[in-house]
């Protein structure tokens, strides 16, 4: 009798089932990350097509050990992006935490993973700092991470006036060197490792859970007995942490830590940490995350900036690309989302 | 298909084969419906019948798939909302849609506010003139206050201000009551009739059928998207025969008699309580197996009560105990967590849920953590095996678990939220207005669902406007009024003398203070 609204309700009929099939088929297709697959395919055939040493074995081990760190770098500026905030220090801590993990092994003759331990310790806590600044505050992160990017940086400055360490454990820098199967750098698995264990804390774990709500709507989460501000100072904390992976990720490439590997105040990391998360469709306004489309994201963008480079075109040029890149992203973006709204998929 | 009602020459508005689908929804299909001059016409139906999306159809928020509408004769295919208004059909959305950090002035003339985007605004006129719309609706408020700062009864009102202030010839309102008490429900109902007999042509819609009954002359209902019955005089339907229309069936009344609890263990009690809010001498006590209500008039302080037990504001003097012991509630977290409190939001949109998740997330949210346990691994289908009997109880109607819960009805939000809290199996809860917006089956079995919950041991303080929900589910009765609490009376479950006795002991006070 009651029958009526209860077919309808929570399960689903066999005869949507079918059209929803068709719906998620659709869904994917039309999904971020699919779009991604798709231009890096696009691009790495233009680019092998212009210039044929786009395929050639070193131009891709190259490829996969820059876009690890871009990837990285990429994690950083997500995990804060998903409560809505940013971290304009990703550079800054990023480079701390090199800088760290270098003096540790120069200075104090630390076995490499101990001064890995200690230089991803500095990259927590100046994340946790952040993070504890903000929800103290009130301000909006934007404010108090462009502060603490001079500050940090700084005061690196300072310590280390402006010196390299280059006596780095050769064990660590054979790691960032290594080729396995002729060429994948370990780097790149360090990534997906680091990849998998977010989309785990994103899937599986209430605390990942409870980033995505407090950054969806933090009253709402507040009001469900989730610590927002320790939710949002974790946030801010593993965000410094994967920053200082990225750092040390460059220090065992580069065999050294400089100072301005990440060029001034860090800045030259701002742009790969924006573009993967926007690219991969992580929402700037919070709540929403995708690990794989930042993980897509950090990879195109690093693509075709090694093509552009095979391609000699010169690097302020880059930057106007990258810049452009992020624009575009933004407006298809739009233009996708209109149409799966007009389409009712979403 | 022809229309059967053949629209009288006073119809002004006439829509046929309206179609509309969503993913895994129909939520219309080939209705037909007309307005005609001078009338209030219900517009009702189960949670999730497709009322609200027949008036974002008509207001250009959503597009039909098919179907045609006719305004005044000439066919009409709102572009944008603009373009339903410049036409002259105003809107009361079921969800609010004012601009929080806005003046409630500015809020009220947001579209006049637009049309000459370069001239100063006079705010003297604009806040006098907003003035007058409140002053009509009997809202006590500074137009120059800022939105977010109201109350949600408040909130409704300024947004059905904003909608008379652009003096429509269709009016149509969707739910505009739910989060009213009767007071404020009776002064809008003068000014719809006033504006009825002017001529302008009204749609109402409501979950409280004594108001349909009240106020309106035509009817159409709507089951699963589709006319049960179109615009057809409400005389000589009686509130039984609507009720077959919407549900197919009749509906059940609780007999529950008057029980006696309070002997039960003391699980929260509030003595001479104070708060940074300005609540004075409160003293509340509710028993293991209890259910407390807590009446008053909008403005009264209890919604500001239950969040200051919950430790979202501060309480600077008396003492809050817990258990028998007293309770150290420095945050929400400490609530929920340490004491096992919950609380069920009034304000489901923009603290009871999070929109942009599904439905499992929403539910799960309060249980995450336990559910995880130190492992701290946590899957879907475990938050499913806890939540899903109180998603069924309810009859969410959702195409998945995996849906946004934006993308539900605002009755369907509303059971989300309500279920949320069931599920989360505390000690003491706290249930704000738990059925603004659910249907008249659901709500028997929210009823039945709450009444379950105090057999098994819960404590529950009950906050509600609506009077006979109040008499059906409280034990014990406690009227508030002014932040503070005006007396207590044992529910003895007679409608008549109860909500007299409520009254009184609401007024008695103001009687003192008139003098
Ligand atoms: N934007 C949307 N996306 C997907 N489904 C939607 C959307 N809007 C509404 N629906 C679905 O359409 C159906 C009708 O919804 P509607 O809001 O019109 O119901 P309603 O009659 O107003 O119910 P209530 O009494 O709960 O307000 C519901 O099943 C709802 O889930
Ligand atoms: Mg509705």
């Amino acid at each position: 009798m009651s029958g009526t609204g209860k077919e309808q309700s929570v399960g689903i009929p066999p005869a949507e089932q079918a059209s929803g099939a068709r719906l998620t088929t659709l869904r994917i297709l039309l999904s971020n990350e699919f779009g991604l697959l798709v231009l890096i395919v696009l691009f790495a055939i233009i680019f092998s097509t212009i210039s044929p040493a786009f395929l050639s074995k070193f131009s891709l081990y190259a490829l996969g050990r820059t876009s690890a760190v871009n990837i990285m770098i990429g994690f950083s500026m997500m995990v804060v992006i998903i409560t809505g905030g940013l971290n304009l220090s990703v550079g800054s801590i990023g480079v701390c935490a090199a800088m760290f993990g270098g003096l540790l092994m120069q200075a104090f003759a630390m076995p490499w993973p101990l001064a890995v331990c200690g230089g991803l310790a500095m990259g927590a806590a100046l994340g946790a700092l952040n993070g504890f600044i903000i929800v103290r505050s009130g301000l909006h992160s934007f404010i108090i991470t462009l502060a603490t990017m001079s500050i940090f940086f700084g005061v690196m400055i300072f310590l280390t006036r402006a010196e390299s360490y280059r006596d780095i454990s050769p064990a660590f820098t054979s790691f960032g060197r290594m080729k396995l199967a002729g060429i994948i750098s370990p780097l790149l698995l360090v990534s997906v490792v680091a990849g998998i264990l977010l989309s785990v804390l994103f899937r599986y774990t209430a605390l990942g859970r409870e980033m995505l709500a407090t950054g969806a709507n933090e009253r709402a989460a507040e009001l469900s007995g989730i610590r927002v501000h320790r939710i949002i100072t974790y946030c801010h904390l593993l965000s410094g942490v994967l920053a200082g992976v990225a750092g040390l990720m460059l220090v065992s490439r580069t065999g050294a830590a400089i100072p301005s590997m990440a060029g001034q105040l860090g800045q030259d990391w701002l742009l790969p940490a924006f573009l993967g998360p926007v690219l991969g469709g992580t929402l700037l306004t919070g709540g929403r995350v995708s690990v794989l489309g930042t993980f897509l994201g950090s990879f195109l963008v690093t693509m075709l900036t090694t093509g552009l480079l095979l391609m000699q075109v010169g690097a302020f040029w880059m930057q106007t690309y990258l810049g452009l890149l992020l624009l575009a992203a933004v407006l298809i973006d739009m233009v996708r989302r209109s149409y799966l709204t007009r389409r009712k998929l979403i | 298909m022809s229309i059967q009602n053949a629209p009288s020459e006073t119809s002004v508005f006439v829509a046929e084969g309206m179609t509309k689908t969503f993913p895994g929804v129909t939520a219309l299909e080939d209705v037909r419906l007309s307005l005609s001059k001078g009338s209030i016409h219900a517009l009702l139906g189960e949670n999730g019948a497709g009322k609200s999306t027949l008036i974002k159809a008509i207001t250009g928020v959503h597009r039909l798939d098919s179907g045609r509408m006719m305004l005044n004769g000439q066919l009409f295919e709102p572009t944008d909302t603009r373009d339903a208004i410049s036409r002259g059909i105003g809107v009361v959305h079921q969800e609010r849609n004012l601009i929080p950090r806005f003046s409630i002035g500015e809020n009220i003339f947001l579209e006049s506010l637009n049309a000459h985007p370069l001239r100063r605004i006079d705010y003297n006129k604009l806040f006098r003139d907003a003035r007058v719309w409140l002053e009509m609706l009997g809202v006590d408020a500074d137009p120059a206050m800022p939105v977010h700062r109201l109350s949600v009864a408040k909130t409704q009102l300024v947004e059905i201000a904003k909608a008379l202030s652009l003096n429509s010839r269709i009016l149509l309102l969707d739910e505009p009551t739910a989060a009213l008490t009767p007071h404020e429900t009776d002064t809008l109902f003068k000014i719809l009739r006033q504006l009825r007999d002017d001529g302008v042509s009204l749609m109402f819609v409501s979950h409280k059928l004594e108001e349909v009954q009240e106020i309106c002359d035509r009817v159409t209902v709507l089951r699963d998207g589709k006319n049960a019955c179109e615009s057809q005089p409400l005389e000589g339907l009686d509130r039984q025969a609507i009720v077959r229309l919407m549900i197919g069936r009749n509906e059940q009344i609780p007999d529950w008699s008057a029980r006696d609890r309070s002997t039960g263990k003391a699980l929260l009690q509030l003595k001479n309580v104070s708060t940074s809010l300005g609540h004075k001498e409160i003293d509340l006590s509710v028993h293991k197996g209890e259910i407390v209500g807590l009446y008053g008039l909008v403005g009264a302080g209890r919604s500001e009560l239950a969040k200051s037990i919950l430790g979202k504001f501060q309480v600077t003097g008396g003492e809050v105990l817990v258990n028998g012991s007293r309770a150290e509630i420095h945050s929400v977290a400490d609530a929920v967590r340490r004491y096992r409190i919950g609380y069920v939001s009034e304000d489901r949109k923009s603290e009871g849920l999070v929109l942009m998740h599904s439905v499992l997330e929403n539910v799960g949210m309060p249980i995450w953590r336990r559910l995880a346990g130190l492992a701290h691994f946590l899957t879907n289908g475990k938050i499913r095996k806890h939540t899903e009997p109180y998603i069924r109880k309810l009859e969410v109607r959702t195409p998945s678990l995996e849906q946004h819960v934006g993308n539900l009805s605002g009755g369907n939000q509303q059971k989300v939220s309500v279920a949320k809290w069931l599920a989360a199996e505390v000690q003491i809860l706290i249930i704000d207005e738990p059925s603004v917006g659910i249907d008249i089956k659901t709500k028997a079995y929210l009823h039945e669902l709450i009444r379950e919950l105090s057999d098994n041991g819960t404590a529950l303080l009950l906050i509600t406007s609506d009077m006979p929900e109040m008499i059906t589910l409280a034990d014990h009765i406690v009227v508030m009024n002014d932040y503070r609490i005006m007396g207590e009376i044992d529910n003895t479950r007679d409608y008549d003398t109860m909500s007299e006795r409520i009254m009184t002991l609401i007024q008695g006070e103001e009687l003192v203070a008139a003098e």
